[in-house]
């Protein structure tokens, strides 16, 4: 069956000054879906997003843009929030979102109309002539992340959309990503906080170090790593400890490690049988952290949790 | 995709308004008014003061008859010459030594002498510094040479009466038409030139906002860089339309006002080759010419600085280019051929204010059809080189397409 991608990107590559920021990434985002790319600040993932915009052209490598090579021609059907963003700061917030729309090929007076719409719809009436310069930059972010879909694209991309958010605008983020992805819009979003990609995507791609690490769905991710099993038990010694994987660890006063690939049954049995005392037993389904961690490793994990921090501090 | 057109226009509506809407919008079109005007009160100023100032004083030491026959040369010469040709003479009756007498007169700072003239109109003596022959000098034997022949004439009886020259009026003479016409070149060319001088350099810092508050990444997601450009240069041409319109509507009434004093309003008799209708079209199309090509090449440089700091060091050699520009193509005025003339003519940057200044003095129509088609293209050259720079060295891109390629033109896909 041929699935039909939004974005499809095979082998880019590209340098700066010599230095390879990215090294052949190859994604494939299904249209309809939300779509994640993860990795920590400098893995690559803005200088992708800007080569299937078309912003900046790849070294190597090609993509295309809901069917189009270059994509500069689907831009009326794109919408593009930039992780530095930028507004004008003497306009106010409706004319702000029409000129974006106006940008993609909106009239200026649809764009008006759609604008105190999305505002009203938003709780933000009060801000419709308010300048730019006025606002917080959470608020403003809001603005020019309403820019982003007042022509009604058929694809969003958003660089590190929820950085620099507070948690209630970080809420009214996420929700708006799953109404466009309702109405059939392809969201593409690059984050550095693993649980907004969790939370919100279908598919991932996982990138370090300038590569793609992974590029699935997010329950595939998680099943690289098998479910966890945490044992607590009376008995200290027995017969059942033949019945534990050989790389159980003890932690405390508990037993860790992978359920073994005959399932929980067996083990169950053999638990019960050699007298092990259960006082606590659970199976746990590893989240797209441990994920992260096993397939981008150690050191990438650590970079997102420092990123993610300072995301925080910020 | 938007055509090319539609999303320059979009760039250049925003920009448009965001600089006549602002409150700094009113000083730019403020303060050239009140430039202008001190420099005229200056300029009337400063001319009241060099009438007085340079015009030297000659002391007249001479017996009551001499200084009379001499001042009354002076008054009759002056009748039809400008004033200030002359030097004026201040009539000093002589002392017993009138030698020592110059030498005093010309030392006394509160007196302010240039020459002492003293002796009689058979010797006359010119005392003075050695530049004084240069100065004065030669202009006084004029006074002395006339004052000689009246009296002669007197001694003999005989009597001059003046005569009036009969007019005869015709419309033009050539070397009258060729001087007012090499006049208005001139002033057609300044007049370009010191609007552009003022407006161009403006382009230098347009796209710093941009990429200041980011929103460079936005345009360039959305619309051709060349859009960008071409819109961010269109926006200044109008707003330097509205800064024409006023200025320009401002002088026209201050011309009306004039006539209207004099009581009658005509267009001055002797015009541009071309005439005055199609000469005011051809300068507001030069002007536009003028101002894209400089303006798309400043636009380029200005991309390229990456702060207010590069900028201010980039206005300098900018203003110097247009200068020498000016220059070059002052100098080919009413000039029939030549290297010069052709490199005027042919030179992007110097075509506009050589082609006006050819509208003033030839009639050919045909050539201004060729020159605009040519200006344009390379304001489209310049534009597509300077977005390309910019991709290549501010946005960081790899590649940047085809100088010549002509996609962008296309419309692409919509809702």
């Amino acid at each position: 069956m041929t699935v039909d991608l939004a974005i499809e990107a095979r082998g880019l590559f590209k340098s700066f000054d010599g230095k390879p920021a990215v090294r052949g990434i190859d994604i494939a985002v299904p249209r309809g879906t939300i779509y994640g790319i993860l990795g920590p600040n400098g893995a690559g993932k803005t200088t992708t997003l800007r080569m299937l915009l078309g912003i900046i052209e790849p070294d190597k490598g090609r993509r295309t843009l809901l069917g189009h090579d270059r994509p500069l021609e689907a831009a009326r059907i794109v919408g593009y929030l930039p992780e530095e963003r930028g507004l004008y700061p003497a306009m106010t917030t409706k004319e702000a979102i029409a000129f974006m729309g106006a940008l993609r090929g909106l009239p200026l007076d649809v764009g008006r109309k759609r604008a105190e719409i999305l505002l009203r719809e938003n709780g933000l009436a009060d801000y419709v002539d308010k300048p730019i310069k006025s606002l917080s930059k959470g608020m403003a972010q809001t603005i020019q992340l309403f820019g982003t879909i007042v022509h009604k694209p058929n694809l969003v991309v958003l660089d590190e959309p929820f950085s620099g958010l507070d948690a209630i605008n970080q809420g009214r983020l996420e929700h708006m990503i799953r109404d466009e992805a309702a109405s059939g819009t392809t969201v593409i979003f690059s984050t550095h906080v693993i649980h907004h990609a969790e939370r919100l995507c279908e598919r991932i791609a996982i990138i370090a170090g300038g590569q793609i690490r992974f590029e699935g769905l997010v329950s595939e991710a998680r099943d690289r790593l098998r479910p966890q099993v945490r044992l607590r038990t009376r008995a200290t010694e027995g017969a059942w400890r033949g019945s534990l994987p050989a790389d159980a660890e003890i932690i405390g006063d508990h037993w860790e490690f992978e359920l073994p690939a005959a399932g929980i049954e067996p083990l169950l049995k053999a638990l019960i049988d050699g007298g092990a005392g259960i006082e606590e037993l659970s199976i746990e389904r590893p989240g797209l952290h441990d994920a992260f961690v096993a397939i981008a490793g150690e050191a990438a994990a650590r970079e997102m949790e420092e990123s993610e921090a300072m995301g925080k501090a910020a | 995709m938007m055509s090319l057109f539609d999303a320059a226009m979009v760039i250049a509506r925003r920009d448009f308004i965001a600089t006549v809407y602002s409150r700094s919008f009113v000083l730019f079109l403020a303060v050239p008014l009140v430039v202008f005007a001190a420099m005229v009160f200056a300029s009337a100023q400063t001319d009241e003061a060099q009438r007085s100032e340079a015009q030297p004083v000659v002391a007249l030491v001479a017996d009551t008859s001499t200084a009379q026959a001499l001042q009354s040369a002076r008054d009759r010469l002056s009748a039809g010459l400008p004033e200030r040709i002359l030097p004026r003479l201040r009539i000093v009756a002589p002392a017993e030594n009138v030698d020592v007498q110059a030498r005093r007169l010309l030392a006394d700072e509160t007196l302010g002498y240039s020459a002492v003239i003293s002796g009689t109109l058979e010797r006359p003596v010119l005392t003075g510094p050695s530049k004084v022959d240069e100065i004065v000098g030669a202009r006084l034997q004029l006074v002395v040479d006339d004052a000689r022949r009246v009296a002669a004439l007197e001694r003999a009886g005989v009597t001059v009466q003046p005569v009036a020259i009969e007019r005869v009026v015709t419309a033009q003479a050539a070397g009258n038409l060729q001087m007012i016409r090499r006049g208005i070149a001139r002033g057609s060319q300044g007049l370009i030139f010191g609007v552009t001088v003022l407006l161009a350099t403006l382009l230098l810092s347009n796209l710093a906002e941009e990429k200041s508050n980011k929103v460079i990444e936005v345009l360039a997601a959305s619309v051709p860089l060349d859009a960008v450009f071409l819109g961010k240069l269109i926006a200044m041409l109008g707003t330097s339309f509205v800064g024409l319109a006023l200025w320009g509507g401002m002088a026209a009434l201050g011309y009306l006002f004039v006539q209207v004093v004099q009581d009658w309003v005509t267009m001055p008799q002797a015009g541009p080759a071309v005439g005055w209708p199609l000469f005011v079209i051809l300068i507001l199309l030069y002007y536009g010419a003028n101002y894209m090509l400089l303006g798309a090449l400043f636009l380029g440089i200005g991309g390229q600085a990456s702060n207010i700091r590069e900028i201010q060091t980039l206005s300098m050699p900018v203003t110097m280019l247009q200068v020498a520009v000016f220059l070059v193509a002052v100098t080919v005025v009413g000039s029939e051929g030549g290297a010069l003339t052709w490199f005027a003519y042919l030179f992007p940057f110097s075509s506009p204010l050589a082609m006006v200044a050819l509208a003033s003095t030839s009639s050919s129509l045909w050539p201004h059809l060729l020159a605009l088609v040519w200006q344009l293209l390379w304001v489209v050259v310049i534009i597509r080189v300077s977005s390309r720079l910019f991709r290549l060295t501010v946005l960081k891109s790899g590649s940047a397409g085809s100088l010549f390629s002509l996609n962008f033109w296309r419309k692409g896909a919509s809702n």
